[in-house]
């Protein structure tokens, strides 16, 4: 022990002797951590928010879509799909025991939406009262939509904080008359706020309006976009999303072999999706953070071979006085370490402080974590131990007469 | 106890492969010294002294012969043995002084004692520093001192593992005559002290000091004799 920290002092007077040297040898070690610091703070970010985002979806909760054989994730191909109806939803609720609840619901993206002389472009979505309890999403303020709403197909609306901010600023919307379209609709009550969706959306620029008010008088359609189930208990899951696949193939009279005409999502499914999303961009990042650590180790292995020549007198001093060739060769392992490793340390610093960053200017979700500084630690390690073999083997190899003669 | 202190039988030192142009830097070299001598190793450049001291300095092997320190067989010792040697019971002082640049007087001089196993090696090297009267000026750079001082820091150096030999190698060439008076008289408190030290020089007026004079020319003793300026060899 005392001898390593003899070492150290050695090391250390070795490499304060040429500042500069030492900088350069840093660099590359810095932005390679920077980078993997960076990556990971985000990454563990992401995953944060995949798990908040499958939490606030409900771990006891599918998704039922129109339309079939698509991936999540790939844009809806060719026109809309019309095969999912409210019948499939109240048929679902009535023979899966499982099943505690559904919510049919359709939607339209970018409509105009008008209040006195301003406007303001939403999603207009199309909902029933039972949305409030699968989605645990209900009003701040006024009422939610009732079913006499949705017998009588009433053209009242529950606006989304984004809206309300848009049109009405500090003034108290509700019972004032906006258009959707050309239809007039009274405001009834403003959703709580929901935050960004798992696509990047805001949840919050929406107009709820009744399904069936939806459906006669805004797209004058007889089908819906999907059906949020939610279960009893999560422990069925697969059975119940086997279930439902089922009754919707015989409603839908598919014949054996002939693939589903919709599609079920459940929250494995979504954090799969979310977890492939964040593996390109991991992908993508870690290629940057190992080109810059190899190219990092690359500088260092030959700026260390640089000094290795040039303090050819002192290795050879250093023999004569009794060092080892594993002494000379534990002395230049030391040096290329301690100037990674402090490469690394400043590295770990400045990607937190990117981190920081980078959650103030675009929002995305940071985390610094342990595991993030602990791979920092030893990456930037490793990279000077072996980018520092091969020059101190060289110097360990040189004989005391001929490096003193030099 | 056995007063031999080096005892080396037919050292040769030949550089070049066999079969082509040979240079046979010492030849059949057989010579003792023993325990508080203090031997001059002269001749002119090129005609083996260095080359002779860097062996019975174990910084360099013999081609040939046996070359015993204290008792032990070096010549068949491996690098590791040897640096254990050069450590504990050798010390080198060097025509270019050959100090660490930007490290202090006292870190150059606790340089060996870092490959050693001793403690306390800041309070060795202060007492070393003492010896060769520059206590004043443990802190100062290298840069900071004149050619004699940076000279006495590196006898400094040599003496700090408390060795059984010292070799110096032209340990003057670089310095001012005032400045070598002032190392040569140095040496000759040293030896008084009972240290047993090893000077190589091509100058007459250095050698004058020492107690023993070797001439070397092409790799042979051409000479062995007491220097009668000084009456005995030994004490």
């Amino acid at each position: 022990m005392a001898k390593l920290l003899r070492m150290k002092k050695i090391a250390y007077t070795g490499l304060g002797r040429n500042k500069l040297r030492t900088f350069l040898m840093m660099i590359g070690v810095v932005i390679g951590i920077t980078a993997l610091t960076l990556i990971i703070s985000a990454g563990i970010g992401a995953q944060d928010r995949v798990m908040d985002r499958v939490k606030k979806f409900g771990l006891e909760s599918m998704m039922v879509f129109a339309g079939g054989g698509r991936e999540m994730g790939q844009p809806v191909s060719g026109g809309p799909v019309t095969t999912l109806t409210l019948r499939d939803a109240e048929t679902i609720k009535r023979e899966v025991r499982a099943v505690d609840e559904v919510a049919p619901f359709n939607r339209k993206g970018n409509s105009e939406i008008k209040y006195l002389g301003k406007s303001t472009t939403a999603a207009v979505f199309g909902i029933t009262p039972s949305w409030a309890y699968v989605w645990d999403w209900d009003v701040r303020s006024g009422d939610f939509i009732s079913e006499d709403d949705m017998d009588n197909l009433n053209r009242v609306c529950l606006i989304g904080p984004t809206v309300r901010k848009e049109l009405f600023g500090n003034e108290n919307p509700i019972g004032q008359q906006i258009r959707i379209g050309n239809v007039q609709f009274e405001i009834k009550g403003v959703m709580q706020p929901k935050g960004t969706s798992p696509g990047g959306g805001d949840m919050d620029n929406r107009v709820n309006i009744p399904l069936t008010t939806f459906m006669r008088r805004v797209a004058n359609v007889d089908y819906i976009f999907g059906i949020k189930i939610l279960l009893n208990s999560s422990g069925e899951m697969q059975q119940t999303a086997e279930n439902i696949s089922a009754i919707l193939r015989e409603r839908h009279t598919i014949a054996a072999g002939i693939p589903d005409d919709f599609r079920i999502v459940t929250p494995d499914e979504v954090t799969q999706f979310a977890e492939k999303v964040a593996g390109t961009f991991n992908i993508f990042f870690s290629l940057v953070a190992g080109i810059a650590l190899i190219a990092g180790g690359v500088v260092v292995a030959n700026i260390m071979l640089i000094s290795v020549n040039e303090r050819r007198r002192e290795i050879g001093l250093r023999k004569a006085m009794g060092a080892r060739s594993k002494d000379i060769k534990l002395q230049f392992l030391f040096e290329a370490t301690a100037v990674t490793l402090a490469g690394g340390i400043i590295g770990i610093v400045l990607g937190g402080i990117g981190a920081q960053i980078l959650k103030m200017i675009t929002g995305m979700p940071v985390s610094i974590s342990w595991e993030g500084i602990a791979l920092g630690v030893v990456s930037s390690s490793l990279v000077g131990i072996i980018a520092g073999m091969q020059p101190a083997s060289r110097a360990a190899k040189l004989q005391p007469v001929e490096s003193l003669r030099s | 106890m056995n007063n031999t202190l080096i005892n080396a039988k037919n050292l040769s030192k030949i550089y070049g492969k066999e079969n082509s142009a040979q240079v046979v830097a010492v030849n059949e070299v057989s010579m003792e010294i023993r325990r508080g001598e203090f031997v001059a190793i002269m001749g002119a450049s090129g005609s083996g002294k260095s080359t002779l001291m860097n062996i019975l300095g174990c910084l360099d092997k013999p081609t040939r012969g046996a070359l015993f320190l204290d008792g032990s067989e070096v010549s068949k010792m491996d690098d590791e043995q040897l640096a254990k040697i050069r450590n504990q019971k050798i010390g080198f002082v060097f025509q270019s002084f050959n100090l660490l640049a930007r490290t202090s007087a006292l870190e150059n001089v606790e340089l060996p004692l870092i490959y050693s196993d001793k403690q306390d090696i800041t309070k060795l090297a202060k007492e070393a520093l003492q010896a060769v009267g520059l206590s004043d000026r443990l802190d100062h750079h290298p840069s900071e001192l004149s050619g004699g001082q940076q000279q006495r820091v590196a006898v400094a150096r040599a003496l700090v593992n408390d060795p059984e030999i010292i070799f110096a190698d032209e340990p003057t060439g670089n310095l001012d005559t005032r400045s070598s008076l002032e190392i040569i008289a140095l040496f000759a408190e040293l030896y008084k002290m009972g240290r047993t030290i090893v000077l190589v020089t091509h100058e007459p007026d250095i050698a004058a000091h020492t107690r023993r004079i070797i001439k070397i020319a092409d790799g042979k003793i051409i000479a062995d004799e007491e220097n009668r300026l000084h009456g005995t060899w030994q004490k």
